[in-house]
């Protein structure tokens, strides 16, 4: 922190003081030097600077010093006045310490609130990347109705197709990549590092220059040189910031690399933190070899819809060249998004129901400070009325109300910015952790920072006009006549109390009903059978590096791997695997023998090679026929197990063992076992057509594999044994993306996760409100009418009866507010719809379960203080004022 | 001596902090000075405070010196006494000796 006061405070001081700041200023800077002299400033000289500072901001010193010069009092006077005001309400709150904290807690939690969905939004879905003229950044989609593959944008075209695109003249730049993991050993630290192999030189398609270095020069790109461009956080994380880093040699995969550039901060493609050239070119590839994406910018003149008219014409001249080799062709598409959109569409619906929530726990908040403010008017009109007649004006009694607001709305502000940043800071953790980053990262930056300061401002504007108004209409003084018995004010005070709880009520019921459809789309989701047994399965990849496993060198690898870890303690099965449910992600082509496939359609199923030991390890379900056997071998015929997906797609559900089919080449498969369809794409989604194949008897077709391991206690306590396992064959092979597969279920599940814990959250703090505004109603009712309850009770009313007597009449308005937020429930469910599961928007049970919730919460409210006024003594209650 | 002439016991002190520098009061000075004499840290904003009642009194006067980069290339402004000032501080002084006398002895006794 700089000695001297920063720009905003010196111009402050400059409007305050006039001419004299300027000696203030320099009077404080030369102080704080002749203090500190040269050495470091301990704390205490930086307390006693700002000590010293904070001196000129007192409201004497500031009209002495103005009315000392000409040109007076004017602006300065108002300052001072107003500094005044926050000394009075200052002194007020701190005479009311409760209320004070009750209602900065409040306000807390609700700015809180704010700024971790606000942050979240800001950083994930407004402005997940920070790339220049990111509009024009485009990501190119294809669609094959005829195979019934969705627009995607994910792995999903071939070379040829990434040249077919290239061709339209509206995009520039376009680039295209593959993805996959590759070993680099930088000095002593080998790190596993998710790569990208480019065709084309990113950094300038993105629009960047490079943090470090360069990016590839077209040279190197046509020569396939080794160069090598690393992301910044590996660089700062892995390689220690090491600027020196470029122009060094890297290792990849056991290559020599040079490294040329470092890429600037948060630039992340899918998370990619090395990004080399493709060593081959585009031309060796089939046209349906389809794994990689493209990325483009859009010429100048060009717009989003004149790129999609070429694309469309490109996608029909395509067609009519290749729909007899690729039958995909008829009909297929290719569309252009803005990159923004490709990636972060699917957050929009959270982003837009956590944003929609966070209004209402602001509109919550607001009321239920004005209904506190309320709750201290009684106290306040005799002060009020008492500084009116000693010649306040309203003016400024209204001004000092709206100060206490503000100066409350400014507490809860700090308050709820720092719990805020915590709440920010473990979301961002909870995603940067996950298997498949979201492009972007969560902080609490200059523009949330705003967004909270002016909803904090409109909140402390809002709760303290309503109080405001109240107290000040009418006959300021009416309280210092009557002695505080005006019976009308306290008629008009409890209508508003009654209102401003219904509201409440209202909304809480609203975000009860939110919160509940998430949790009731959660309870069906974990209902749903997933196919196999989720516990205790630990899973890891390891990717054997080509240059240094043969091809015949790679399932005996596994095949040793899973004889050590099978015979380590807790370890009750074992196998290795292509991929795994929730996400399977390897697909093909298949042709069936006798089906009748209508023409044009081409059948497709998820492949996954595995180890037989699969089938039991994962828990797989035998329907018919038999699993994949250790027999299965090179030599004896080509066997398949299929899902019941498959057998129902394809086979119109009719028993397909013995039945054959094909994957691109010749060797017919034959079918010998159908097992129950695991959730394979998803949890919420119906499972895909997918067969196993058995990496016995096709060895060596994939050096990337999943290691399966069911164990009999804790996954984890399992993971050193099974490091040592693999380290025992290979001392410098790695094992990543290590994690059990019950949280790839819940990784699959994030957007809803979020949305239900956050949800819930503001659920259960919008009950505590409601609650917390119907206390307030009874407990004040009950202090005004403790002589009525008396009449009554010495006229032979029970206690039951008073006590009924009140809840009943709290109990009005908070059934009213129900009743309004089953509407704005409903309206809520269908905005979320996309986020919910097999419930409806206006599902019946959930609307009358948060009923009685809120009922719930608020008949115990009311019956607290209503049972302690039906205890009262009625001699007592009878003389009380 | 009217109400509006007699000085305040920070004004006081502040005056007679400006007498002592001489063409060396402003500010900073004052306020070590009085800090020095008296062992009593007054802030920078209640020095200016008192130094503009005393100015708007006719007590002191002022003068901006240059600009300094040691104070990061501000001004100072110095504090001059006034023959009113001086007066001042004299009439304040007796007012306190002839409250104080006959108590001198008694003072003393106390201290012993």
């Amino acid at each position: 922190m700089s000695p001297v006061p920063g720009r905003w405070l010196a111009w402050l001081l400059t409007r305050l003081l006039g001419e004299d700041a300027e000696q203030a200023l320099g009077d404080l800077e030369e102080s704080w030097r002749a203090r500190v002299g040269g050495r470091r400033p301990s704390a205490r000289d930086r307390w006693s600077h700002w000590r010293e500072l904070g001196s000129f901001f007192r409201p004497s010193v500031i009209q002495a010093l103005r009315s000392g010069r000409e040109g007076g009092a004017g602006r300065a006077g108002k300052v001072a006045g107003m500094l005044s005001d926050l000394r009075v309400v200052w002194r007020g709150l701190r005479r009311a310490p409760g209320f004070a904290l009750l209602a900065v807690l409040t306000i807390g939690f609700g700015i809180a609130a704010t700024t971790v969905v606000t942050g979240a939004v800001d950083g994930l879905v407004l402005n997940p990347f920070p790339f220049p003229d990111g509009k024009r950044l485009v990501g190119v989609g294809t669609a094959y109705p005829k195979g019934g593959t969705p627009l995607s944008f994910f792995e999903h075209l071939s070379p040829a197709e990434y040249q077919d695109i290239a061709r339209a003249g509206s995009l520039e730049r376009v680039v295209a990549w593959d993805m996959g993991n590759r070993q680099v050993t930088f000095g002593e630290v080998t790190e596993n590092l998710f790569s990208g192999f480019w065709w084309g030189d990113a950094f300038p398609t993105l629009g960047m220059e490079p943090h470090l270095g360069r990016g590839f020069s077209a040279d190197e790109l046509d020569r396939r040189d080794r160069v090598a461009v690393l992301s910044y956080r590996v660089w700062r994380d892995r390689f220690g910031a090491d600027s020196a880093i470029v122009g060094k040699p890297v290792l990849v995969n056991g290559d020599p690399y040079e490294v040329v550039g470092v890429m600037p901060p948060r630039t992340l493609v899918y998370g990619m933190d090395l990004w080399i050239p493709m060593p081959i070119g585009p031309e060796v590839y089939p046209r349906n070899r389809r794994q990689f994406q493209v990325l483009a910018r859009l010429a100048p003149g060009a717009t989003l819809a004149s790129a999609n008219a070429e694309l469309e014409v490109i996608a029909r001249q395509v067609e009519r060249a290749f729909v007899s080799e690729v039958p995909d062709y008829e009909g297929w598409r290719i569309e252009a998004r803005t990159w923004a959109d490709v990636n972060v569409a699917s957050l929009r619906p959270a982003a837009l129901v956590l944003l929609g929530a966070v209004g209402f726990v602001m509109l919550l908040v607001s009321t239920n400070v004005a209904t506190l403010l309320l709750g201290r008017s009684s106290a306040r009109s005799r002060e009020l009325a008492l500084r009116s007649a000693l010649g306040a004006g309203r003016g400024r009694l209204w001004r000092q109300l709206i100060t206490e607001s503000l100066l409350l709305a400014a507490a809860g502000l700090a308050l709820g910015v720092g719990l805020g940043t915590l709440g920010a800071n473990a979301l961002d953790a909870t995603v940067a952790s996950m298997a498949a980053p979201l492009p972007g990262s969560i902080e609490v930056n200059g523009r949330v920072l705003a967004a909270a300061a002016v909803v904090a401002l409109i909140a402390g504007l809002g709760f303290g006009t309503i109080p405001a108004i109240h107290m000040l209409k009418g006959d300021l003084q009416r309280s210092l006549k009557v002695d505080g018995a005006g019976s009308t004010a306290h008629a008009s005070r409890l209508r508003l109390q009654r209102l401003l709880v219904g509201f409440e009520a209202a909304l809480a019921l609203a975000m009860l009903a939110g919160s509940g459809y998430l949790v009731h789309s959660f309870r069906k989701l974990s209902a749903i059978d997933p196919g196999f047994e989720t516990e205790r399965l630990l899973t890891m990849r390891l990717s054997l590096a080509q240059e240094r496993y043969a091809r015949e060198a790679i399932e005996p690898f596994f095949v040793n791997l899973r004889e050590r870890v099978g015979a380590l303690p807790g370890v009750l099965a074992v196998a290795t695997a292509s991929q795994y449910p929730p996400r399977v992600f390897g697909r093909a082509e298949i042709q069936l023998q006798d089906v009748e496939v209508p023409p044009g359609a081409s059948p497709s199923a998820y492949v996954t090679l595995a180890s037989p030991s699969l089938m039991p390890t994962l828990g797989l379900r035998l329907v018919a026929g038999r699993f994949l056997e250790e027999t299965d071998r090179p030599g004896s015929p080509l066997v398949a197990v299929v899902n019941q997906a498959l057998v129902d797609r394809y086979y119109g559900g009719r028993n397909p063992i013995g039945r054959r089919f094909r994957v691109g080449g010749d060797e017919l498969i034959e079918i010998v076992g159908v097992v129950a369809s695991t959730r394979n794409v998803g949890l919420d989604q119906e499972p895909g057509p997918e067969f196993f194949g058995s990496t016995l008897q096709l060895p060596g077709l994939n050096n990337q594999m999943f290691l399966v391991v069911r164990t009999a206690g804790d996954p984890y306590q399992a993971l050193p044994l099974v490091r040592e396992a693999v380290k025992g064959i290979d001392a410098d092979q790695p094992v990543y993306a290590i994690r059990t597969i019950e949280e790839a279920f819940a990784e699959s599940q994030f957007r809803r996760r979020v949305s239900t814990f956050m949800l819930s959250l503001f659920g259960g703090f919008a009950l505590v409100l409601a609650a917390v505004g119907v206390y307030g109603v009874v407990s004040y009712a009950t202090s005004q009418r403790t002589r009525e309850v008396g009449v009554r009770m010495a006229l032979g009313a029970s206690r039951r009866a008073v006590t009924r007597l009140f809840v009943r009449q709290a109990m009005l308005p908070v059934l009213g507010g129900a009743v309004l937020g089953a509407g704005v429930a409903f309206l809520i469910g269908r905005a979320m719809a996309t986020l919910l599961f097999e419930v409806e928007p206006g599902d019946p049970l959930t609307l009358l379960g948060a009923a009685l919730v809120l009922a719930a919460v608020g008949l115990l409210a009311a019956y607290v203080p209503a049972r302690r006024a039906s205890r009262l003594d009625p001699v007592r209650a009878l003389r009380s004022d | 001596m009217s109400k509006g002439d007699f000085l305040g016991e920070l004004e006081q002190v502040v005056l007679l902090a400006v007498a002592q520098l001489g063409d060396e009061g402003y500010g900073v000075t004052i306020q070590t000075e009085i800090a020095r004499r008296s062992g009593r840290r007054v802030s920078l904003g209640s020095v200016y405070a008192t130094l503009a009642r005393l100015e708007a009194k006719g007590l002191v006067g002022s003068k901006l010196g240059e600009a300094m980069a040691t104070r990061g290339g501000r001004a100072r402004r110095h504090f001059r006494i006034k023959p009113a000032g001086l007066r001042a501080l004299e009439a304040s002084r007796r007012v306190f000796e002839r409250m104080w006398e006959g108590l001198d002895q008694g003072a003393e006794g106390h201290r012993a």
